[in-house]
């Protein structure tokens, strides 16, 4: 997708910054291509075109550091643009932690891009017409119409990226990736005139894969089940989370294992590598380098390397994400700027029985009564403590078995002690997203309602 | 600050002739209206970590947005090249909705009445006009930022961390941000409708950690106004240091309540961005114009107390959500949602507008050159009432107080929202009592709109970076008097 000239142009500007007395210099270029048609209620409602292009550029100039942009990639104003940016630098205050990464770190294996099968060949041959089509047969509003359903917003989109990253160290990576995309939000009233929306979506590298068809049923059906809720008592319940959801607990424990968290120490995982924090049946790896699984990249923004490793393993902390300014700031070895495809390993605490089914149900019947949250609704965790307090919606669940909906409801708590009291994870990971997390179950939840 | 029209038409090197072809193009294969954006935005950064400004740079995006409309229909492209070549390929792809299949209406766009030249009939455009500009600019700049060189900036920032470092030895780290961004906007639609307009943005930001014994407490304290950089005053320096160390005894001493439901007090100004989640999202038009929203179908009807007027307004000079213009030409207004308790109006851009069959509210914002403009909020508060903030407190038995939400989310169909209180107080026998953090809110915004029973005489709209996110982000205001929320579900311990 990069043309020849816009590759060359990004290396021009390498050259141009050690010419105007840059001491190193990284060129990130990225260019995408989205095509997006919606609808309404059945009816194509809008149609859009969306080209980017930006050139990024980090300086690194007297020992001083500055990062710039541009959309413009007009050969005589990259010369000004790169002239006005060194001079920029150079009114900053020297920081001699700043660097370009270790060449001996950088990714190697990133050459065309293609690498990690994230492309699909069949992309090019898409015409709007198949796009409209893929749209339009979505929709099941007339299906549904009677159904109590108001409204139906179906969005299809595919998307092409291609990034190229260089620095002066010799640094050349390449990723290009290609996303189809079906989602649809369903709007419905019960007989009181009390509306309840549902969501479902699906996304994935390669046209063939994309499940578009199922998305309206499982949205109406998300937006139907939740019609009659009922309030329930607080207290402390056992708390299933679904695959679609399960992620929002996870990305505050990387979060907090981020080295600019932890060098301000604003993280509640302060000195925790290599302790044991966690139950000894929970296992979370970042593995970037499955091809054709979304989220997968053979390198960070920094050209550095990805590479398989375990984040969190029999409970123990085991990677902290150190990029190369960090390390030299905390003065402790380098690895990767943050976790990139977090996978959680299905599991069981040991004084329950393995179910059959590893899904959601499985995880259901397995702990028996509780409630499953299907959707959180806003909230915060404190990251220097690690305290948090969601809105969730759900259901409760007896027997393993849907009881009824709840809403307005809280749950609160603080991040450690969640974990701590993690029951099982299942195996049903959503292949659409690239935090790989199952449904999860946990034990002793405060829920305020 | 405007300049003279011949300076955005250079900038992007543009005719009037080439505008009105761009138009008549988008419109040629049955489209009922087109429109173009111009945008050229510049932004810098500054950050000061570790006692040093060791890090910055700027940002130049550039290029323009064309929308083709076919009744409610939208096509939409951009390009970041305005060259008409690539211009009328952009044209081209936004068209393609007039050659889309099915009927629906086609509600007209309604010009302006006061600005109109024309109407959707491409025939107009050979006698249009050049509309007259806002004559009082709501942020005019002093010191332009695209003047102001790194150097300059960086003693302020340098200050504001040495100065937050000496209220409280307890500071342990201390980030400040500086960000600026000037955009200049030209737009053209297919009423002949040109404008043009030069936004300002500046924004401070300071992020502390504080270590007391061996526990940590963080906390955030921002300032954003559409102004230059006149802006970074020692009082603002003052302001800023002194709130990012308020309350932080208390943040230390700080439990979780006891969760159950409750009388909630929310303190003035901040809390307004409960106003603006529960609440205002619910009144934008193409939430109610696809029936989903709780307020579909509801105007003029009681919705609350009669003391209680909820207003969005872009006319606050150098306020975040000030606009001269929205991101379709439409001059910025305030609107009046709810007055003394009747639902009044939703928030329109020109497509609801023309739905409805009213006047545009000049609420159809955009993120960027890049997106369509959707209907959103600008500042938005409720007015102030009788009562004062002392007689609130001390007419609650026990509940909470409210004085800093950090984040908060609704969902638009069912209207429940949720809110995280970084800080407050417990209210027992009208006093407040044990401080309180990091405990969520949770409740029925309509509900809750109805179960206000009391409005201060305090009303005051926050000056904080905020900003909304509804598929493209939108920099916003939002306020509100110190109220009584009869009863809200407090999660706790």
């Amino acid at each position: 997708m990069l043309t020849a000239e816009e590759i060359r142009i990004a290396e021009n500007c390498l050259a141009k910054a050690l010419a105007a007395g840059a001491r190193g210099a990284r060129v990130t270029l990225n260019k995408s291509l989205m095509e997006l048609f919606g609808t309404l209620n059945g009816e194509l409602d809008k149609v859009s075109h969306c080209l980017d292009r930006s050139m990024s550029v980090c300086l690194f100039v007297d020992g001083r550091y500055g990062t710039f942009s541009t959309n413009r990639l007009v050969e005589n104003e990259l010369d000004d643009f790169i002239k006005r940016s060194v001079a920029t630098v150079r009114m900053l205050a020297e920081d001699p932690c700043r660097e370009l990464p270790d060449p001996s770190r950088t990714a190697k294996n990133a050459l065309t891009g293609k690498e990690l099968e994230l492309y699909d060949p069949a992309y090019p041959d898409l015409t709007s017409d198949e796009r409209l089509r893929m749209a339009m047969e979505a929709s099941i509003f007339k299906n549904r119409e009677g159904d109590g359903l108001i409204s139906e917003e179906g969005e299809y989109s595919d998307s092409i990226y291609d990034t190229l990253v260089m620095d002066t160290n010799g640094l050349r990576c390449r990723h290009t990736e290609t996303s189809f995309e079906y989602g649809v939000e369903m709007t419905v009233k019960d007989s009181g005139g009390n509306r309840f929306s549902g969501y479902w979506w699906d996304s994935t590298s390669r046209l063939k894969d994309l499940s578009i068809n199922d998305c309206g049923e499982t949205a109406f059906q998300r937006a139907t089940a939740q019609i009659g809720p009922v309030k329930i008592p607080g207290g402390k319940y056992t708390m299933v989370v679904d695959s679609e959801n399960s992620s929002r607990l996870v990305t505050p424990l990387t979060a907090a294992l981020g080295a600019f968290s932890l060098q301000q120490r604003n993280s509640f995982l302060i000195d925790t590598l290599g302790k044991k924090i966690f139950p000894e049946w929970l296992d979370i790896w970042d593995r970037p380098l499955r091809e054709g699984r979304t989220g997968s990249r053979l390198f960070d923004s920094e050209g550095v390397a990805a590479r398989e490793t375990p984040v969190i393993e029999k409970g123990v902390v085991k990677e902290y994400f150190v990029n190369t300014y960090m390390s030299n700031k905390m003065g402790i070895a380098p690895t990767i700027e943050d976790v990139m495809r977090p996978v959680l390993e299905p599991c069981v605490a040991p004084w329950l029985e393995r179910p059959a089914a590893m899904d959601r149900d499985g995880i259901m019947a397995l702990v028996g009564d509780g409630i499953l949250v299907t959707g959180f609704n806003g909230g915060n965790s404190n990251s220097a403590t690690g305290d948090f307090s969601f809105g969730v919606e759900g259901f409760l669940f007896k027997d393993g078995k849907i009881v009824h909906p709840v809403r307005e409801t809280l749950i609160t708590g603080n991040l450690l002690t969640l974990w701590g009291n993690l029951l099982a994870a299942g195996d049903d990971a959503r292949a659409c997203k690239s935090k790989a997390i199952p449904t999860l179950a946990f034990a002793d939840v405060d829920f305020s309602a | 600050m405007y300049k003279e029209g011949s300076y955005y038409l250079d900038l992007f090197q543009v005719t009037r002739q080439g505008l009105e072809e761009l138009v008549r193009a988008g419109i040629k294969d049955g489209g009922s209206y087109s429109d173009l954006f111009f945008e050229n935005t510049t932004y810098h950064e500054l950050l000061l970590r570790d006692g040093i400004v060791s890090s910055g740079g700027f940002h130049v995006d550039h290029g323009v947005g064309i929308r083709v409309l076919k009744g409610d229909r939208t096509g939409y492209a951009y390009s970041e090249s305005t060259d008409m070549k690539a211009m009328a390929g952009a044209v081209k792809a936004a068209s393609m909705i007039a050659a889309g299949q099915g009927g629906g209406d086609t509600a007209t766009i309604y010009p302006d009445r006061e600005r109109s030249v024309g109407s959707g009939d491409a025939s107009h455009l050979r006698n249009c006009q050049m509309p007259v500009q806002q004559k009082a600019d709501r942020y005019p700049m002093v010191k332009d930022w695209r003047d102001a060189e790194a150097k300059t900036l960086v003693p302020f920032m340098e200050r504001l961390q040495r100065t937050i470092s000496a209220k409280d030895p307890r500071v342990h780290k201390v980030i400040i941000s500086l960000s600026d961004q000037v955009s200049d906007i030209l737009m053209f639609n297919s009423l002949g409708e040109l404008t043009f307009d030069t936004r300002p943005m500046g924004t401070v930001a300071a992020s502390i950690v504080f270590t007391q014994d061996d526990r940590i407490e963080n906390k955030t304290v921002s300032r954003s106004f559409r102004t230059g950089v006149e802006m970074l005053t020692d009082s603002l320096l003052e302001e800023m240091a002194s709130e990012a160390v308020k309350g932080v005894d208390e943040r230390f001493a700080a439990k979780r309540p006891k969760g159950g439901k409750m009388p909630v007090v929310m303190g003035a100004g901040a809390s307004g961005i409960l106003l603006h989640e529960a609440m205002g999202h619910a009144f934008e038009a193409d939430f109610n114009k696809k029936g989903q929203s709780i307020f579909s179908g509801r105007i003029g009807e009681r919705v609350c107390r009669e003391a209680i007027s909820i207003v969005d307004d872009g006319t606050i000079p150098g306020n975040r959500g000030a606009v001269n213009y929205d991101d379709e030409g439409v001059p910025g207004q305030k609107t009046f949602m709810v007055r003394d308790g009747i639902l009044e109006s939703y928030l329109h851009d020109r497509i609801s507008a023309a739905h409805f069959g009213v006047t545009p509210t000049g609420n159809g914002r955009r993120e960027s050159f890049r997106y369509a403009p959707i209907p959103r909020m600008r500042a938005t508060y409720m007015l102030g009432g009788n009562s004062t903030k002392e007689d609130i407190i001390a007419s609650v038995k026990k509940g909470i107080y409210v004085d800093q939400f950090s984040n908060g989310q609704v969902q638009i169909g069912e209207g429940d929202f949720t809110f995280f209180v970084k800080s407050g107080f417990l209210i027992e026998n009208g006093r407040l009592t044990m401080p309180v953090k990091d405990i969520n809110i949770i409740g029925n915004g309509p509900q809750a709109l109805a179960d206000i029973v009391a409005v201060g005489n305090d009303p005051k709209v926050d000056d904080g970076a905020w900003t909304c996110g509804k598929g493209q982000s939108c920099p916003v205001s939002c306020g509100i008097p110190t109220v009584l929320v009869d009863s809200l579900t407090v999660g706790g311990e």
